[in-house]
């Protein structure tokens, strides 16, 4: 595009995000009913001027880029992930206690990196439930675990998250990421610290007022229905991996070195590598569903509204920062953002509210345009190394920041609102995460991208 | 609307939450996790006194949540109308029902001293006796279940919960009783002082995990010294020394009588040094702070309640006032006078 896209633009945008943090409150049963027409709405208050101003082709275009080669793979990864994680069930009489949530935490962050913060986290959310569930004070529970597991726990490698991915893609190697385990490691164990004062504290109010477990028989029993599905994990995963590696591969490109796939519409074009994961993912959610015994979902109380309200919303979500993204990337060199800290920040702070794997790629680019000579040698030019240890710790950690940072957020916020947690709305949220990842950030800040 | 009402308005919402979980056949949990009678109790005070409260509200929209997930449209159908139906009269309540009086209708009663209205004729005589060592209260507690002919519980609890739990004696400390603590203190040499603590195997470590469910010996003790009460207090009248008795059967509903003993600091020495052959008064003093400190601690920890606050008790006694048999004979006569 040869002009600067007006500021104005952005308006649907956030008229949007408003409509998620303020009408569940004010008008929840309209807000249930209608979300795909005030999706429609936002979209359409984005699309028909833009339309107007750049023409109907460019129009379509830039929608069905974000749809074809961003929504899509986005929606059915989470799908896919949800499926198959609705089809594992832990039943036992293991009780919900400060340390053994603090132990559920680490162990789910620690799985992120390994299979995708979306994985960890649809694994786990039900079990930390249900272990719960003889408790009254847990919201706390499930915001903890959308900051480790869902967003932070995701930095090790690019499985993790998708951003780290995008990097994979760009040349920075599959094990670079582990040059951040410092960080987590540091973030991880204050953050549990808190978590198990704050966690203490509730489960003392709840026992206070006469609430128990129910240990009454001795020993624990753990049992795991619909294991099997663990190998259906495994293929979701590969999925993603080959989506970040086949692209690379001759066979998948042309001439020019562009990746192959099927032509769309313009230069739209759903790459072949993207058309293998999404067939890979989708096989592994129907087999995952073909293999399974129905009880198991009835006893996960697996329904489709969360998906479903998160497929809704996400389509307008993603429509509409198309002009917030193109102003980024248009702007995003001219920042003057030249310090590793200043990159944590604003790649952070952008993807609270954006999808953080094209700010990742606006500010790498930005890094790589700089014109360093040392550091780690990526597709888009040198970026020393502690300028992509804060670009990358960046994307992901501060995706926590909101619910819809990252994709799993708003997914475990729907799933807990249907099991009777009742979670904190939009503003609420941003009130725990100003409150608790601030100041870890500013800290994290202090120590590492100085 | 009166107070029958309102408690009818409560059993629906508490059916309503307990029909949609069984239509939803999941396991992760519900609303109102606890018995029908304490949940729908709680919930008729909570839309007593503040109906308008977004507590209710939340709550109704939590079941909500869940009862439109359901799979079957009728029965969808069906918890959707009876949601709108409650929560409609939830919303025409009027906004107080005070009426300025001090009395804590759920205080009162399960205050014993109000036998009359307190008791009714399935109830047992419950006495939760909390008591500072040195103040004679276990000797108060013995002699009282002897008038009354009522069971007496200390340490045979713990006894009891280790057995449920299918533990060793050896692997735990009584930390709701006063006897181990004081027997340690007693034999306690120097040598013993700087012994290393005992370390597990990672086999033990595993088998204590699993034996505990994952929670604290002194969580899993606790949690099964309640349920154990509980299921007595349905059987038979009895004493119960400590333990957090109170505030279990406070919370759980249960008619009883609490009663704080204690003595000044100085005359609960001078008895513990008498009564324990070994203690000198040195040792008592300490003995006595660490005590106090470690059962205020334990109490405050699982009740959510400061220990030995007036407010906590139905009668707070100073055994240096009256002697043991004389405390002894002030609670029989109020007891007596109460079931007059």
């Amino acid at each position: 595009m040869r002009e600067m896209i007006p500021l104005w633009l952005c308006i649907p945008f956030a008229g949007l995000l408003l409509c998620i943090a303020i009408l569940p409150l004010i008008k929840p049963n309209w807000w249930e009913e209608h979300q795909p027409h005030a999706v429609a709405f936002w979209s359409l208050l984005f699309v028909v001027p833009f339309a107007l101003m750049y023409g109907v082709f460019h129009a379509s275009e830039t929608v069905l880029e974000c749809m074809v080669n961003d929504y899509l793979t986005f929606i059915v990864l989470l799908f896919g992930l949800f499926c198959v994680s609705g089809n594992i069930t832990m039943s036992g009489d293991l009780a919900g206690s400060p340390r053994i949530n603090v132990g559920l935490l680490a162990l789910g962050t620690i799985l992120s990196s390994w299979i995708g913060t979306t994985g960890a986290s649809m694994l786990m959310i039900r079990p930390i439930i249900k272990m719960n569930a003889w408790r009254k004070h847990r919201r706390h529970i499930i915001v903890f675990f959308i900051f480790l597991v869902s967003n932070m726990g995701g930095c090790l490698t690019p499985i993790g998250d998708p951003p780290l991915l995008m990097g994979f893609m760009r040349g920075v190697p599959f094990f670079w990421s582990l040059h951040l385990t410092p960080v987590l490691l540091f973030n991880m164990v204050l953050l549990l610290f808190i978590f198990y004062w704050i966690d203490r504290r509730a489960y003392r109010t709840d026992i206070a007022k006469g609430l128990k477990p129910d240990i009454s028989k001795p020993g624990t029993e753990i049992k795991i229905r619909g294991a099997h599905n663990m190998i259906f994990i495994v293929m979701i995963v590969a999925a993603v991996i080959l989506s970040g590696t086949l692209p690379s591969l001759p066979m998948f490109q042309d001439a020019e070195g562009k990746v192959l796939g099927i032509h769309i519409l313009g230069e739209v074009v759903l790459s072949y590598p993207a058309v293998i994961e999404i067939a890979i993912i989708l096989l592994a959610a129907f087999l995952s569903f073909k293999t399974t015994d129905a009880s198991i979902r009835r006893e996960n109380h697996f329904t489709w509204s969360a998906i479903k309200e998160v497929a809704v919303l996400f389509v307008g979500i993603f429509i509409t920062m198309q002009p917030a993204l193109m102003l980024l990337k248009a702007s995003g060199p001219k920042l003057g953002i030249t310090d590793p800290f200043q990159m944590f920040w604003a790649t952070g702070l952008l993807s609270s509210f954006l999808d953080n794997t094209p700010t990742y790629l606006v500010f790498l680019t930005t890094a790589g345009s700089l014109g360093f000579t040392g550091g780690m040698m990526t597709a888009l030019g040198s970026v020393p190394i502690k300028m992509l240890e804060a670009i990358s710790a960046g994307a992901v950690f501060m995706g926590a920041n909101t619910y819809i940072g990252n994709a799993p957020n708003f997914m475990v916020k729907s799933i807990a609102d249907e099991n009777g947690i009742r979670m904190p709305s939009f503003f609420g949220y941003l009130i725990w995460s100003f409150g608790i990842l601030t100041p870890v950030f500013i800290l994290d800040t202090l120590l590492f991208f100085l | 609307m009166n107070r029958e009402e309102i408690k009818e308005l409560a059993e629906h919402i508490y059916d309503l939450d307990a029909e949609v979980y069984i239509h939803l056949g999941s396991s992760l949990g519900r609303v109102f996790n606890r018995d029908r009678e304490r949940c729908v109790n709680e919930l008729t005070e909570l839309l007593m006194t503040r109906p308008q409260g977004h507590v209710v509200r939340s709550e109704l929209a939590l079941i909500a949540n869940m009862a439109r997930t359901l799979e079957d449209k009728e029965e969808r159908k069906l918890c959707m109308s009876e949601y709108d139906r409650i929560l409609k009269e939830v919303m025409s309540l009027p906004t107080s029902f005070a009426h300025g009086d001090v009395l804590d209708p759920d205080l009162a009663e399960l205050n014993a001293f109000n036998l009359k209205e307190r008791f009714s004729d399935q109830d047992h005589l419950i006495v939760c006796i909390s008591w500072t060592y040195g103040s004679g209260g276990n000797e108060v507690g013995f002699r009282l279940s002897d008038k009354l002919k009522i069971s007496y519980y200390d340490a045979e609890i713990f006894e009891a919960v280790l057995k449920r739990l299918d533990a060793e004696k050896d692997s735990f400390h009584d930390t709701a009783g006063y006897a181990s603590e004081v027997k340690d203190e007693i034999s306690q040499s120097p040598a013993s002082a700087f012994a290393p603590a005992k370390k597990l195997t990672l086999r033990q470590r595993f088998r204590e995990f699993s034996r505990y469910h994952g929670l604290s010996k002194r969580d899993a003790v606790f949690f099964n010294q309640s349920d154990l009460l509980c299921d007595m207090a349905k059987k038979e009248d009895f004493i119960i020394m400590g333990r957090c008795g109170d505030a279990i059967m406070t919370n759980n509903k249960i008619p009883h009588i609490s009663i704080y003993i204690t003595a000044p600091f100085e005359q609960r020495v001078l008895r513990a040094v008498e009564v324990n052959s070994g203690l000198d008064e040195r040792k008592a003093r300490r003995l006595l702070h660490h005590l106090d400190r470690r059962h205020s601690r334990y109490y405050n920890f699982y009740t959510g309640r400061k220990w030995g606050h007036a407010n906590n008790y139905d009668l707070c006694i100073n055994t240096a006032s009256y002697g043991i048999d004389g405390t002894v004979d002030f609670i029989l006569k109020m007891i007596d006078g109460g079931r007059k």
